[in-house]
């Protein structure tokens, strides 16, 4: 694990982990996210069942996403609608930026969208000479500070209402005060201006309705519904395990996704597009597309041992309950993904030079506790852990530790014998003042900790000499 | 698009089929088989409704017959400053239009709501008294209706109100909502952000204010 993403990763985290500030800023986001989440799974008859009604929803349309794709498509080119699938980042990327060349697009505006993220759209769109605007508070927010987010949900929850006041002040006119309803004024009449004035309107999905044809957006500032009603062209970009089979089935998940994302009972705005303006219709696009993203999904997809990774929707729930993230935060991963589901998702989609952030677990298994649609996060770390050894990925140490501790664990007598080596030389080098380094076995833990007391016998020995012979 | 203009779409749906040719697990419920409850009873339709659009604050006024709805209307709007207001083209508002004088109004009719708009007002296609959301369509005036102007006022009759989500997405579903529009929004409350450092403000990027004129009789 000495690739460079894994060696940057460690000095982030590090970073980060010793930042008193933000983890004081992080608990406090996770502490009140703890109190709503609690407060939102008390509305709930059985929050065990919602989360066995959308697991099976979910375990529907992926386990037949050709069939729900294809009515999907079908749906959405009835409703005049256009739909491209593309194999990777760049055929989708380029699908948008040369769709929004040709009808002279020089403005777009978009809602939230980790998949944009993940493609690195606005970039590409900015190098075609377009103005792109993120209008989730958050987004802008971040993309102000020319920054990723921070988190799936809450994108710009490491700074502190002061950050944003400085930020507000050097970037945005008309800022009135520095108090949050001023901060938010002043966005909402910035951006107001780029719905206006925008040709084009770039969305996600959290889900895609197969049998109705629609994109679900949700929302609670309202951007993603006036990303889809103002600009003349509007795009959806999205992972094609989206699909779900029924609009019914909505009843569940959006209430479920806003109380694993939030805690509330249900996100504010719920907002269903599926198709260009119609004619006798107010408002709405000229034109509908709508670009089903693979880029690795399919390979997640064949192996049917982590298939449920394509469930997950993108509530940030897993995050957030992780003592991992809580600690060293969003930017240390170094992923579009943070958390548990980045740390599984990331080997697949980025490639094996990510596998490290699978060790960066705890394995107490918070996160597949709280997932809503019951991924096995902590699991697939595990298997995460293991593909990469088998490919020839482990560490030259920890291959030789965990040989050493397999043969030293096929004997009780071997066991022993090891466990006194080890506690002998720890003794002897404690002794020597070399606790906490380099020639310390134990320095990842000993250099932040003091090290715990070494027993002067084995617990075997111990136990005999307390409770007698077996 | 033609499958020419588009190859990644064959290679996509090959490699979805081949590798749906191994099956994966089901996770199965923590308790004892059998359906169980997900959501708690709704109870009385309407206390129910006006309880949860009290917590997610959406402004609730019970009326009786179109006039009681034509008065509230008008108490709203006069509480509304100055400015146009984005009507939903339809007889229930045409019929009431001439009690507010002086009020420049922009029909659905005439294109979607202006930036300056105070208010619009519309009809809904449902309501869902377990959550206290307002189900709207581009034919209850358009997509940009509902979060274009600061003040929503939504127009419904008792019997539009529906106890779930559940009941309000088949509903959607069955009478061709869904299919005949091509968008289908729900709205729970009003527009809000808790982005800066968790403080919870109203009016992000749509309506601060949103009422529900909830009309008993004709």
């Amino acid at each position: 694990m000495n690739s460079a993403p894994a060696q940057e990763f460690l000095r982030r985290a590090a970073e980060r982990a010793a930042d008193l500030t933000h983890r004081q800023m992080l608990r406090a986001g996770m502490d009140h996210y703890q109190a709503n989440f609690a407060k939102g799974r008390g509305r709930f008859a059985d929050w065990e069942a919602a989360r066995q009604r959308c697991h099976e929803i979910k375990w529907e349309g992926v386990n037949h996403l050709d069939k729900y794709l294809l009515e999907f498509e079908a749906r959405v080119k009835e409703r005049g609608g256009r739909v491209f699938w593309a194999e990777n980042s760049e055929e989708a990327r380029n699908y948008v930026v040369n769709l929004a060349a040709s009808r002279g697009v020089r403005r777009v505006v978009k809602s939230k969208s980790m998949v944009t993220e993940e493609i690195h759209l606005s970039p590409a769109l900015e190098k075609a000479g377009m103005e792109v605007f993120e209008t989730d508070l958050g987004e802008f927010i971040v993309q102000l500070r020319n920054e990723p987010p921070y988190h799936i949900v809450m994108p710009a929850m490491h700074l502190t209402h002061a950050q944003i006041a400085k930020l507000f002040h050097e970037k945005l006119s008309d800022v009135a005060g520095d108090d949050p309803v001023s901060l938010v004024a002043a966005a909402r009449q910035a951006l107001r201006r780029a719905f206006f004035s925008a040709e084009m309107g770039i969305s996600g999905a959290n889900f895609l309705v197969a049998d109705s044809g629609l994109v679900a957006i949700t929302t609670n500032e309202g951007n993603g519904r006036l990303c889809v009603s103002l600009p003349r062209i509007q795009v959806a970009v999205t992972g094609i395990e989206k699909v779900i089979p029924r609009l019914r089935d909505l009843a569940v998940l959006w209430p479920t996704l806003a109380t694993a994302g939030t805690g509330q009972a249900i996100t504010t705005y719920n907002t269903l597009v599926g198709g260009p303006r119609r004619p006798g219709e107010p408002d709405g696009p000229e034109e509908f597309h709508v670009i089903l993203l693979d880029n690795g999904r399919s390979e997640l997809l064949a192996d049917a041992e982590q298939r449920d990774v394509l469930y997950c929707i993108r509530c940030g729930a897993c995050l957030n309950t992780c003592p991992v993230f809580r600690a060293i935060g969003g930017h240390s991963y170094g992923t579009t993904y943070p958390g548990p589901i980045g740390s599984v998702l990331a080997p697949h989609l980025r490639g094996p030079e990510f596998a490290h952030l699978s060790y960066a677990s705890s394995l107490c298994g918070a996160c597949t506790d709280i997932c809503p649609v019951k991924v096995d996060l902590h699991h697939h770390l595990l298997h995460n852990r293991r593909n990469a050894v088998n490919a020839g990925r482990g560490r030259f140490g920890e291959r030789l530790g965990f040989k050493l501790w397999r043969w030293a664990m096929a004997g009780a007598r071997r066991f022993e014998l090891v466990g006194g080596v080890v506690r002998a030389t720890l003794r002897a080098l404690y002794a020597l003042g070399l606790e906490g380094t380099a020639l310390d076995p134990a320095r990842a833990w000993t250099r932040n900790h003091a090290a715990p007391a070494i027993p002067r016998a084995s617990f075997r020995k111990l136990w005999r000499e307390k409770n007698g012979a077996r | 698009m033609a499958p020419a203009e588009n190859p990644s779409r064959e290679r996509i749906l090959e490699r979805i089929r081949t590798a749906l040719e191994s099956a994966a697990p089901r996770r199965q419920p923590a308790g004892p088989p059998g359906a169980r409850q997900i959501f708690p009873p709704v109870g009385d339709v309407l206390e129910r409704f006006k309880a949860e659009c009290k917590a997610n604050l959406t402004e609730v006024i019970v009326t009786h017959g179109s006039e009681g709805s034509a008065t509230a209307i008008q108490g709203v709007l006069a509480s509304l400053p100055e400015g146009e207001i984005y009507v939903q083209d339809a007889p229930e508002f045409r019929s009431v239009a001439q009690a507010w004088p002086g009020r420049e109004l922009r029909w659905s009719s005439e294109g979607g709501p202006r930036e300056a708009s105070q208010a619009a007002l519309t009809l809904a296609e449902g309501l869902a008294a377990a959550t206290g959301s307002i189900l709207v369509s581009c034919s209850t005036g358009g997509r940009g209706a509902s979060v274009v102007a600061p003040c929503h006022i939504v127009l419904a009759r008792f019997e539009q109100l529906m106890p779930d989500l559940e009941a309000v997405l088949g509903y959607a579903h069955e009478k061709g909502i869904a299919a005949h529009n091509s968008f289908v929004g729900l709205i729970t409350g009003t527009s809000r952000t808790a982005d800066i450092q968790r403080v919870l403000v109203i009016g992000a990027h749509g309506p601060r204010r949103v009422v529900v004129v909830l009309q008993a009789g004709n």
